[in-house]
């Protein structure tokens, strides 16, 4: 907690020597601390694409330079960060819509059983992309991210209701496929 | 049981997320990428104030109770035109003190 503290008052004075200095090594101090949580984020959101998820990192990171006086310190200028680049996914998905291959919003009620356990990391990576699009994405923001429920309803311009929602129904889904898994791991190994 | 779930759910996210990516040489491209920084002009907002000022002046200036007021104020009577005087610029602080309390908040 104090060390969030900390953290942002570290970013409110480099955003503030930009604004105030125009120094633009303060930026780059900036991009440094964060260039790598939000080449992660766009990285899953793009299901590993890394080249177009650093264009759009850079696309983003330049936005944040344009619009830094618009940053208020309402948010964690993390927050603020992931929120300007999941709406420049969300400019480049209208252009170019990316073959994302999830599932439909409500079309899957349960993920469907696995049939041979044979890597739970692996089974699980495949379980997720079963997920549909926005529980994929809550459950990165919610908990790959470490954001909380109501910076991830700001990051993606949702109600926290929805946020809420969607990580319940998304960690519900995954529970239940989780239980099918050991129950199939267990009979196979004791076949 | 369902807490415990919760975790082991949350653990499996967590080990399949990579984490943070290596810098690289990005943050240099995206600095070299740097458009040069457009400084907000003030002018215009200095501007307003100004005329804003003045157009409020000229209008408060033909009203007959800002002169009494003033009048009254200056010689140390306190008469109704003199307390709305007051009570006007008393109003005017406290909202200037508002916004800037704001402000300092917001930075």
């Amino acid at each position: 907690m104090a060390d969030s503290a900390a953290e942002a008052r570290i970013d409110q004075s480099l955003v503030a020597r930009v604004l105030l200095g125009n120094d633009r090594r303060a930026f780059e101090q900036l991009v440094r601390r964060y260039q790598g949580m939000v080449r992660a984020q766009l990285r899953r959101l793009l299901h590993g694409d890394e080249a177009a998820a650093d264009d759009l990192a850079q696309e983003a990171f330049l936005l944040a330079w344009r619009k830094l006086d618009q940053f208020r310190g309402e948010a964690k200028f993390s927050t603020w960060l992931y929120r300007i680049a999941y709406s420049c996914f969300l400019q480049a998905c209208r252009k170019r819509p990316w073959s994302v291959g999830d599932a439909d919003e409500e079309e899957v009620e349960q993920l469907p059983e696995p049939s041979h356990a044979v890597n739970l990391q692996l089974d699980f990576e495949r379980a997720m992309r079963q997920l549909s699009a926005a529980e994929q994405t809550v459950l990165l923001h919610c908990v790959q991210l470490g954001l909380s429920h109501e910076e991830a309803a700001f990051v993606l311009a949702m109600p926290l209701g929805t946020v809420k929602t969607h990580a319940t129904r998304g960690k519900a889904k995954l529970k239940a496929w989780l239980a099918v898994w050991n129950e199939t791991a267990t009979e196979e190994r004791t076949s | 049981m369902s807490h415990q779930h919760d975790d082991e759910i949350e653990a499996l996210l967590r080990k399949q997320f990579d984490g943070s990516v290596a810098n690289e040489g990005f943050s240099e491209r995206v600095m070299q990428r740097l458009p040069p920084r457009r400084r907000r002009m003030a002018w215009p907002m200095w501007t307003g104030v100004v005329a804003g000022t003045g157009a409020c002046w000229l209008s408060l200036l033909s009203t007959q109770l800002l002169h009494v007021g003033w009048r009254d104020w200056m010689g140390g009577e306190l008469s109704p035109p003199a307390i709305t005087l007051l009570l006007v610029i008393a109003g005017m602080s406290l909202l200037a003190s508002c916004w800037g309390v704001t402000e300092a908040d917001d930075r």
